[in-house]
Parts: C-alpha cells; structure tokens; sequence
C-alpha cells in the first residue's frame, strides 16, 4: 500500500462520497425521486414532516425527498459527463493523431479549426447550439463532447510530433507498415495514458457545462432533475429554504473538486514515471 | 513587428469570417424561420410569399453571400419579438456586460497580486497553503452556485448589498465577485511560479548582494518580470470572463448582452441570439489581438515565434 499524499486523499474521500450518492442512494428501499407528498414540503435538512416522515436532505416544493433527487440529478449528470467525455476523446484523439502523423495541409485545417472553436467563449457556442437542436439528454451529450474535444487534439498531435521520429515508428515504416496499422498500433497506445489524465479533468469541467446551461433552463429537461436546474429552482426559496440551492451545490463542488484533485494527483505520479 | 502585426489581424479576420459561417450553417439547421414567423394556420402562398420575401427561395449559396455581406455590416435582421434591428438590442447591453467584465477582471488580478505578493512576503506556512486551498475551492464552485452563496449571505442574512439589478456600486459587488474569482486560482499558481522563476536568476541575488530589503527587491527588481506572463494569462482570460458574464448575468439580473441571449433563447430570437453571439466573439478576438501585440511591445521574444 503506498504512502498516499493530502491531494489523493482528498480526491479519494470526495468520489467515494459522490459514489454513494449516485451508486448506493438509488439502492435503498423506498427510493422514490419523483414521489409528491404536499403535507411535506420544504421539510429543512435532518427535518420531519407533519405527517411524521424523517428526511435526511429534507424535501423541495413539491415535498419530494432532497436525497433522492440529488442521487437521481447525478446519475443523470454522470450520464451525459461520461458520454460526453467519450465523444470528444475519441474525436480529440482521431483528429490529433491524423493531424501529427500526416502534417501539411490536413494538419493546418485541423489545427485552424481548433483555434476557431477557441475563438467562441464556449458557453455561448453550446447555447446558441442547444437552442437551435434543443436540449435532451443525448444531445447535451453529443453537443458537449463534439466541443470539447480540442484539448485531446492538441495534446495528441503534440505528442505524435516527436512520436513519429523515434526509431520504432522508422522500423515499421520500413517494415512496410500502413499509415492505418502506425497509427492504430504504435501512436495510439503511447498517446492514451495521457489523454486519461486530459478526460479527468475535463469531466469535471463538462459537469460543470452541463450544470450551467441547466441552470440556464437550456440543459436538462423537467420532469428528470439536473443539480443545476435544482440550484436555478432553489433560487426563488433562497430565503425560505436556502438547502434547496445549496444541497445540489455542494453535490457539484465535491464532484468538481474530486475530479481536480484526481488529476492533480495523477499528473505527479506521471511526472515521478518520467523522472524515473 | 509588421509582419507579426500583419499574421495576428489576418488570423482574428480570418477567425471573424468562421464565426460567421458558423452562424449561417447554425441557421439553416434550425430550419426554415417562415414557420416560426407565421401561424401555424397559414396558406401555402403565405408561405411561399414570406420565403420570397426573406430570401429563402434563392440558391444557398446565393444566401450564404447576403448572410455575410449582411452580418460584417453588423445586420442580423430584425428581432423576431420586438420589432426592432437585432444588432440594435444587443448594443445597447454591450455597457453593461463591458462594465462587469471589466470590474471582474481587476477584481480578479488585483486579488491574484495582493495574494501573491503575501504568499511570497510571508513565512507561515500553514498562510501560504490556506491560500491555495481557498482559491482551488473557488474553482470547483460553479458560477452560479457561488453568486448564490453570496446572495445568500450578504443580501439575505446580512442585507448589506442588493441582490439584483445594476445601478450604483454596491449592485456590481456581489457580481464581480463572483465572477472575478473564479480564475483566481491559475493566476495564482501563476505568478508564484513566475515569482519563483525570477527568484533564481542572478539579478535578485545581486540585488540581495548589495543590501537590498526583501520587499524593495520584489517589488522593484521581480515584478515587472514577473507580471508578464500573468497579463498576458489575465488578458485572455478577459475574453473568457465575456463568456462568464452570461451565467452571472442571468444570477443578479444584471442587464447584459449574456441575459439576453438567454431570454432570447427562451422566445426562440434566432437573430438577437446570433447577433449577441457574434458581438461577444468578436469582442474576444479583438480583445486576444490586442492582448499578442501589447505582448509583442513589452516582450520582444515574443515576434520572433
């Protein structure tokens, strides 16, 4: 068992957290995210209803129960994070791996392209998309992941730029090897273990891109609930019930702040590989 | 310098003529805007006569020239709910969303330096390490959640500052807040690094060697190295604070071009969407040009790449 540092712990207690949430909540008996109960609404944290129900997370407006919603509002999340996640990786990665290898004109329209989605803040660049195709959850998906896969790209190609002049790629050259059979082979597998750390950071920073355009009302659609919509409909009981908006807050923060820490700690123990 | 000068506009035009396009194809895919202007219960000739009148019957490619020729005048035809120019609308909130952007990004940097310059003066260690903890935290709180947060402390609890709106200073406050610190972690780690860069180098310990204190040789011999890179970091991110202003717009019901193009958004305004959306891309792309050149006449190393 090694010695774990402040950083991987903290990223380790945080998931572990968010996991049971999403994961475990959703077994328990008697989990109902969508059941209504009126005589019990706005019941604060730890709280009890008149009918003599105990809430953990107490309950929204329509008395649904707070812990439920928030398990359910993760999974949706995840959902979209990790296919989301999927998309642009695999185009991130196709994209800079054809633009390393071949340079030249392909490598200038790929890399231009980059630059022109950087070149649109890219809140607006989702909602001017979202409000054209319209928000469900597997166009959140797709739409997220189609514009965020510069980041993979960028690396990727960075990578196959000095990848592509080391000997064993000569020695399959001469071989007789296809630009298919290098790039599939020999570039891939050197390139994924670094696009890993890329997609653990970027999770959370999608997360957090979903969360914004529902907050916006322009994500996730009711009846399935979103953190970030909860936030936006908790905005109007901030006085009443503040743990409306807060409780889907503090969901996000710890599965914002587990991811960073999970990339942090995965950068150093990398820096340590390359050093050794 | 004329030929960095001459790359850097070609690519900001270049990036202006994609930005557009984009738009254009982004247009088309919403489909056909008759539907959207007419009643569901409108003749064929209706129809037909609207698409006539709006272009619509002409080749696309016929289209996509009057769409350009159109919008590099800044026309993106006429709101679709108010009978007003899009472009108009959006104009008159470019003020506030300057106003917040601007307030944010001193916030923003102003904090970084202050923090900054402590971390380095200080020998605690437990202060240092606070520091950074305060500002990671910062970053893994969304914007809205934040501004939230508060709201809720000092409007609601505390009734200090107001809680939406804008006007005088107390309502940009909470917003700047918010969205000023939400960077505040990378320029940080930044200018720690660019501090700590310069802490090496001959100079400073000449500057040490010759009986120098230990806050004048900060501040006179390592700083003005020291702030390039977290300028030139800031001021790009002075753009991305244009893409931050929506959400933070949207919590305070600050009156920007950000809350707009949400609303629109909701009433289905392709125009003032698209007009709102291309005003803000292009202030980002000037912003970034000027940014390269200003770097490009403080750093000379910089035209050569």
């Amino acid at each position: 068992m090694p010695k774990l540092n402040l950083s991987q712990i903290t990223a380790i207690t945080l998931l572990f957290t968010m996991a049971v949430l999403v994961i475990i909540v959703p077994l328990l008996p008697g989990y109902d995210p969508y059941k209504q109960n009126l005589a019990g609404a706005l019941v604060p944290i730890g709280g009890t209803s008149i009918t003599g129900e105990f809430y953990l997370l107490g309950t929204d407006t329509l008395g649904r129960n707070m812990l439920h919603r928030l398990a359910l509002a993760g999974q949706v999340s995840a959902l979209i994070g990790l296919g989301a996640v999927a998309v642009s990786l695999t185009m991130g990665v196709f994209l800079g791996l054809i633009a390393g290898y071949f340079r030249g004109p392909l490598e200038s329209v790929i890399m231009g392209l980059a630059d022109l989605q950087l070149s649109i803040p890219r809140v607006l660049l989702l909602i001017a998309v979202t409000a054209i195709v319209g928000p469900s959850v597997i166009n959140l998906a797709l739409i997220l992941g189609l514009t965020s896969w510069v980041a993979y790209g960028r690396v990727a190609r960075g990578m196959v730029l000095s990848l592509r002049e080391r000997e064993f790629i000569l020695s399959a050259k001469t071989q007789g090897a296809t630009a298919a059979w290098n790039i599939r082979k020999h570039l891939l597998p050197n390139v994924l273990p670094q696009m890993t750390i890329v997609g653990s950071y970027e999770f959370g920073m999608i997360i957090v891109m979903e969360a914004s355009l529902s907050y916006l009302g322009l994500g996730v659609q009711p009846p399935l609930p979103s953190w970030g919509m909860m936030v936006s409909e908790g905005q109007n009981y901030l006085a009443l019930a503040p743990h409306l908006a807060i409780l889907p807050s503090v969901a996000l923060f710890i599965l914002v702040a587990g991811f960073q820490f999970l990339s942090q700690a995965f950068t150093r123990e990398n820096d340590l590989e390359l050093i050794r | 310098m004329a030929r960095f000068l001459l790359r850097r506009i070609f690519q900001s035009v270049l990036t202006v003529f994609g930005v557009i396009t984009a738009a254009f194809f982004l247009v088309r895919l919403a489909g056909d805007p008759t539907l959207l202007l007419l009643p569901v219960e409108a003749s064929a000739e209706d129809i037909a006569r609207i698409r006539n009148a709006l272009g619509l019957d002409q080749p696309l490619i016929v289209q996509y020239f009057k769409f350009l020729t159109n919008a590099v005048q800044g026309d993106f035809g006429v709101s679709l709910r108010q009978n007003t120019s899009a472009m108009q609308l959006v104009l008159e909130r470019v003020p506030a969303t300057l106003e917040l952007a601007v307030i944010s990004f001193f916030v923003g940097t102003g904090l970084a330096f202050v923090l900054g310059i402590l971390m380095r003066m200080t020998r605690a260690r437990w202060l240092r390490e606070l520091i950074t903890w305060i500002a990671l935290g910062r970053q893994a709180i969304p914007l809205f959640s934040f501004g939230l947060f508060l709201i809720l402390i000092f409007a609601i609890w505390l009734r200090w500052l107001p809680s939406f709106g804008r006007g005088t200073w107390q309502h940009l406050v909470l917003p700047a807040l918010t969205l000023g610190t939400y960077e505040l972690a990378l320029y940080l780690r930044l200018f720690n690094a660019s501090l700590a860069a310069e802490q090496r180098l001959d100079y400073v310990r000449t500057a040490y060697a010759k009986g120098q204190g230990h806050l004048n040789v900060l501040l006179k011999h390592m700083l003005p190295n020291a702030l390039l890179p977290l300028v030139t970091v800031a001021g790009i991110n002075l753009g991305l604070l244009l893409g931050g202003t929506v959400v933070t717009e949207t919590v305070f019901s600050w009156p920007g071009i950000g809350r707009l193009i949400v609303q629109s958004v909701s009433q289905r305004d392709f125009p003032v969407i698209l007009a709102g959306t291309f005003l803000i891309s292009v202030m980002f792309v000037v912003i970034n040009l000027i940014v390269d050149i200003l770097y490009g006449i403080l750093d000379p190393r910089v035209r050569l790449t």
